[in-house]
């Protein structure tokens, strides 16, 4: 049994190097293929998990009315506190608010001269519960916030990532709609490829059958064929992914590089590598049926 | 050995090629089938070795019923025969030894017997020395020696040859020919499909005569008054 399959991958890798001009194309038209649907991948996968941690830095920022009494401010402090969702509340005077301006602007900060503290109105910073910090947690703590008459405004950056939201899936559609054309165009090229191989060695293939060669013999070599050229193909497009991504980021102009400082960009993780490699492999062994399935008739 | 009972061939192309044919070989003979063109001995021997389905009747060979409906094993059978073609079928960019053992090698035969088996059958068929010499640089008469060592290695009771000797000349025919009788002396079953008149007259043995798609019983009783 052992040496029956080492036959068979033995004759797969020399049917590969007797065609090996068709298969190197194969290959490559895979890679490209393959490089594009990935491409797609990785940007919507740091797309989400930006949006992932955008959603963990969620906070309601709800502004006082200037009037309020500052004993008022004490109670309404306690009562936020004890909001469903609410996982703590931090009080921002108007003199905090300036000196947080003022740090945000640097070397800029004259800009605030003259203008006065008490302009700015007291706030309260709501952090909100991990389960909270999403569309239906937020407008569920807004709704209880709005009760209170003592806020004039309640902000918060859910409308945002909403809307960020959409076109991630936009983008997670687009690459599904693109990624199944490529995958067609591929089983078309992967399939088309190895009849010209099996076309080549239709003499052998011929002989063997007269020989009493088992099905399974003349067909799984071909099988295997299309999982490698799969496998080649796929993870030539990993392999260029991660290169394209290394020099880009060394590339990118330095606002940018700040930013990534803040929200890093990964490459992609071991599953969704496998996952692809894996897609590549099937994708090559449903090639390899189909041409197998046109070309090789049992008993011819 | 084979056994055919009313055997009809229609091609899709309503081309009747075999006509309720029936007939016997016992193990051990050496039996022509002979016909002029379209009598339906290519068909014939098609589909003893299994690459034609009869439309009707049954095939028995070597104990196989390949006309059943649950028969599904058309590889065992053509490793329980040897078969010789006009054409060789040679793979002409390999070696002697290499287009011999690839018989072996396609059903995983281990590396050293198939070694072994090269070499015994190489002297069989008068080959010996001749193992690394590639197919190209062989006569006509050579490759069809190796064809026939080809067929038989797998040492099967049953060999079956069509037009074997079509492309040779008279000294390699007779070359070819006496392989074929010192096998059929050790008890190899052959059958042996030609056009050739002088072959059979030659190298006399059993003959079934066909003659438009059936077998011609008169022709077979004529010959069998004359003997």
């Amino acid at each position: 049994m052992k040496y029956f399959v080492w036959h068979l991958v033995r004759r797969a890798f020399l049917n590969i190097k007797g065609n090996l001009y068709p298969n190197l194309s194969t290959v490559g038209i895979i890679a490209i293929s393959m490089l594009v649907f990935s491409s797609f991948t990785l940007i919507a996968f740091n797309l989400t998990s930006f949006i992932k941690i955008w959603e963990e830095k969620i906070e309601i920022m709800a502004y006082l009315k200037r009037e309020t009494p500052i004993q008022e401010v004490e109670t309404l402090l306690n009562k936020t506190r004890l909001l469903e969702g609410v996982e703590s509340v931090r009080y921002i005077s108007p003199f905090d608010a300036l000196a947080f301006m003022e740090s945000k602007l640097g070397g800029q900060k004259d800009l605030l001269k003259g203008i006065k503290a008490w302009i700015l109105p007291p706030s309260f910073e709501i952090e909100l519960k991990k389960e909270y910090r999403n569309s239906t947690g937020i407008k569920g703590v807004v709704s209880q916030l709005k009760k209170f008459p003592q806020f004039e405004e309640i902000q918060f950056g859910q409308e945002w990532v909403d809307t960020f939201s959409a076109f991630v899936h936009l983008l997670n559609l687009t690459q599904w709609i693109l990624g199944g054309l490529l995958l067609l165009a591929m089983i078309f090229i992967i399939s088309n490829t190895l009849q010209l191989t099996i076309s080549a060695r239709r003499e052998e293939i011929e002989i063997m059958r007269i020989v009493g060669a088992s099905p399974s013999f003349i067909h799984i070599p071909i099988y295997i064929e299309g999982l490698l050229q799969g496998l080649f193909g796929a993870g030539l497009a990993i392999l260029f992914l991660y290169l394209l991504q290394e020099i880009m980021l060394l590339h990118l102009p330095s606002p940018i590089q700040l930013w990534t400082a803040k929200v890093p960009i990964h490459f992609l993780p071991p599953e969704v590598i496998l996952q692809i490699v894996l897609g590549g492999m099937c994708l090559g062994l449903f090639g390899s049926f189909i041409a197998s399935m046109k070309f090789l008739r049992y008993g011819e | 050995m084979i056994q055919l009972s009313h055997v009809y061939k229609v091609y899709p192309t309503q081309i009747e090629a075999l006509s309720d044919v029936s007939l016997e070989i016992s193990d051990g003979e050496f039996t022509y089938i002979h016909g002029a063109s379209s009598s339906g001995r290519t068909t014939l021997i098609r589909i003893l070795y299994g690459a034609e389905k009869p439309t009707r009747g049954e095939v028995v060979v070597n104990g196989m019923n390949i006309t059943a409906k649950s028969f599904n094993k058309i590889h065992l059978l053509r490793r329980s025969m040897g078969i010789v073609f006009q054409d060789f079928k040679l793979l002409k960019d390999r070696t002697v030894s290499e287009n011999i053992s690839f018989a072996l090698e396609v059903i995983a035969y281990q590396k050293q017997e198939i070694n072994k088996r090269v070499l015994e059958v190489l002297e069989k068929v008068g080959l010996q020395g001749r193992a690394k010499d590639p197919i190209f640089a062989l006569s006509a008469g050579e490759q069809q020696r190796v064809a026939i060592a080809r067929a038989l290695i797998n040492d099967p009771p049953l060999l079956l040859a069509d037009e074997p000797t079509e492309n040779l000349d008279d000294q390699m025919t007779d070359e070819v020919m006496k392989i074929f009788a010192d096998l059929n002396q050790k008890g190899t079953t052959i059958v042996l499909a030609t056009h050739n008149k002088e072959l059979i007259q030659r190298y006399p043995h059993r003959v079934i005569y066909l003659l438009g798609g059936r077998v011609d019983l008169k022709m077979e009783d004529e010959k069998k008054a004359e003997e």
